[in-house]
């Protein structure tokens, strides 16, 4: 069998102490395969997020280990987490996506500046990602002046340039409409079913978990049904 | 453009965020790097007009004295007048002028009080030319040859003495046989200068003092002005080699009052650079602290994206590096502009009386030292990025999960 693009292994994380402690994840194994266009549903506080910040090597689990394409995070120093954010691994939040003094552009090739891609090469780059996500014409638009479905199509397309392993999703549709959420599943379903791109989208949303192949269900802190076992 | 490229954009785009905190800062700033300069270039003005005053009046850019003399200034530690090498390098063209003095403590007394003063005997043409007594008589005129036989006396001393121009007055001293003599002298002339001046000398012709003192050709001092200044220590050097048995000293040994207040207008400087320092790192250190606080959810994207914790540092740092530069850049213009729009000299007749009080001339012409408009703006850029580290240390501890917890 192929090798996961992503493994987690026997994944906890505990916060507080004593009596307070709170079992945010409480033995977690799972397998992202490329190509995996998967969403983790669940009840509020049932851990959705906080696997997701493990598979995004934003924190550090109790116990347990996370591997992306083979390497190990937990022997990994904090400037090796950021490098390895920034070369394999895409965010898409729920708010407080985009660098507001930049243009959406600027937004899109800041990834692109950090990965010290050249200039001419950055813009190309840039430009047909807004294309892509349908955000042509409205390069030099600061995010205040676009509504939160643009923002969020902005969010997918600096996720997507900096061609990542695997894009993360919390939540993105939590502050948008139906019919933008639509479009934005659509967009998501077509990067990953014409491109190839690996998405684990966190959500509660049935709107979304419609566009899903493969569905994962997490209650108290521990995966309860995945359609992929 | 390179990460640095980025992050530079980032930062000034970042100061315009919020204006009004921006421009408050900036204000802060470029007033206090402002006020640093111009008050220098006015302290520095006043410094040197009070200097000028001090020197100008008696003391001249250097002094010769017989060896003792300024520990003990009486008859007994006078000398003869110069010749001989000394002569030579006084008749030089490395000094512009010089005059020889009689200077011997005494007593004067009017019809009512009784004084302890300084006598001082001059070469009237030679005083024209070196000192500004002449130029300060405000009633009479001024002596007129070494033996004329009247004094000029200060305007307050005057009043104290409850005299006035036209009477006579006794002067009193030890003479040469070392027993007291005392003459009388018309008033013909009333010197305006600082009450401290006027209450101290009284002025008369030298040959006649050195008569009436049973003196043949002796005096107390040399004062000397060269062309350049800035060749002092070389002529005390040159006369020191000329004259190796007397007392040669440059104004700041004369008279240490003068030069205790030259480095005082210094320390006034430091201390009013001090303050601004501390004011600006305030508002500096509020300014970003605000900045970084109301920006947690911004930096925790950032970071998750993959911007490492000390790119986080430099991008708060470089936004107060810019802020501060701006403020530099401002702070010195309005400082030229203040210095060519005073070039003319800031008149203060006004208040003239408080101006005499501290020893300055009416008008300060406001000194411009170039090194001054580049060390404290650079140091105070310095400071005010040192001081910036702490709020960019701050946003480089935020955890991206914490931040971006806040956001959701």
């Amino acid at each position: 069998m192929m090798q996961a693009l992503v493994t987690c292994r026997g994944l906890t994380k505990v916060f507080g102490k004593g009596e307070l402690a709170v079992h945010a994840l409480d033995g977690v194994d799972l397998d992202i395969h490329r190509g995996d266009f998967a969403t983790l549903a669940g009840p509020s506080g049932s851990g959705k997020t906080t696997l997701l910040n493990m598979i995004g090597a934003l924190d550090k689990p109790t116990s347990g280990e996370v591997t992306i394409e083979g390497t190990p995070l937990s022997t990994m120093s904090k400037a090796a987490l950021s490098e390895l954010r920034l070369e394999k691994i895409g965010f898409i939040f729920q708010a407080y996506n985009l660098i507001p003094v930049l243009s959406a552009l600027e937004n899109v090739e800041f990834v692109l500046q950090l990965q010290h891609v050249g200039a001419a090469e950055r813009r190309e780059r840039a430009t047909a990602a807004l294309h892509e996500v349908g955000l042509a014409g409205m390069e030099s638009r600061r995010p205040s002046a676009m509504s939160g479905g643009q923002q969020q199509r902005i969010a997918v397309a600096r996720a997507l340039v900096s061609r990542p392993s695997i894009v993360l999703a919390d939540e993105p549709t939590a502050n948008l409409d139906s019919t933008t959420t639509a479009e934005l599943m659509e967009l998501m379903s077509r990067l990953n079913r014409d491109n190839g791109i690996t998405f684990v989208i966190g959500t509660h949303d049935p709107r979304v978990m419609a566009h899903s192949q493969r569905h994962i269900e997490m209650i108290d802190g521990k995966i309860e049904s995945d359609t992929n076992d | 453009m390179n990460n640095f490229g980025i992050l530079r954009t980032i930062a000034w785009r970042n100061l315009w965020r919020n204006p009004k905190r921006t421009l408050i800062t900036l204000i802060v700033v470029t007033v206090g790097l402002w006020s640093i300069l111009a008050f220098s270039m006015l302290l520095n003005a006043w410094a040197e007009s009070s200097r000028q005053n001090a020197l100008g009046l008696l003391i001249g850019q250097g002094q010769i004295h017989a060896a003792g003399y300024m520990d003990d200034p009486n008859i007994d530690h006078l000398m003869p007048p110069p010749d001989g090498a000394l002569r030579d390098v006084l008749d030089s063209d490395g000094v512009a002028h010089w005059v020889a003095r009689l200077q011997l403590p005494g007593v004067v007394q009017s019809e009512y009080k009784t004084l302890p003063i300084t006598i001082l005997g001059v070469d009237p043409a030679g005083e024209r030319e070196i000192s500004l007594v002449p130029d300060k008589i405000v009633e009479g005129r001024y002596l007129n040859g070494l033996d004329d036989d009247a004094v000029i006396i200060g305007a307050n001393l005057a009043k104290r003495l409850k005299t006035t121009l036209g009477r006579r007055i006794i002067l009193m001293s030890t003479g040469a046989d070392g027993y007291l003599e005392e003459y009388s002298f018309d008033i013909v002339g009333i010197f305006d200068a600082d009450q401290g001046f006027e209450d101290s000398y009284v002025f008369t012709g030298r040959s006649l003092l050195q008569e009436y003192m049973g003196l043949d050709d002796e005096i107390a001092q040399i004062s000397f002005v060269l062309p350049d200044e800035s060749g002092l220590p070389a002529m005390i050097d040159t006369l020191k080699a000329a004259a190796p048995d007397l007392d040669i000293r440059d104004w700041k040994q004369v008279s240490v009052m003068a030069a205790a207040m030259n480095s005082a207008m210094k320390s006034i400087i430091y201390i009013w650079l001090g303050i601004m320092i501390i004011m600006m790192s305030i508002g500096i250190i509020n300014t970003q602290l605000m900045a970084v606080f109301e920006r947690t959810q911004e930096f925790g994207l950032i970071r998750a994206i993959g911007l490492k914790p000390r790119m986080v540092l430099w991008l708060v740092t470089l936004e107060s590096a810019l802020l501060m530069a701006v403020g530099m850049v401002l702070g010195v213009i309005l400082a030229v502009l203040t210095y060519f729009g005073f070039q003319g000299g800031l008149d203060l007749s006004g208040f003239s009386r408080a101006m005499e009080a501290i020893g300055s001339g009416q008008v300060l012409y406001p000194q411009f030292a170039p090194a001054d408009f580049v060390i404290y703006p650079v140091l105070i850029w310095v400071i005010g990025v040192l001081v910036a580290l702490w709020p960019a240390y701050r946003a480089q501890k935020i955890s991206p999960v914490e931040a971006m917890r806040h956001a959701t």
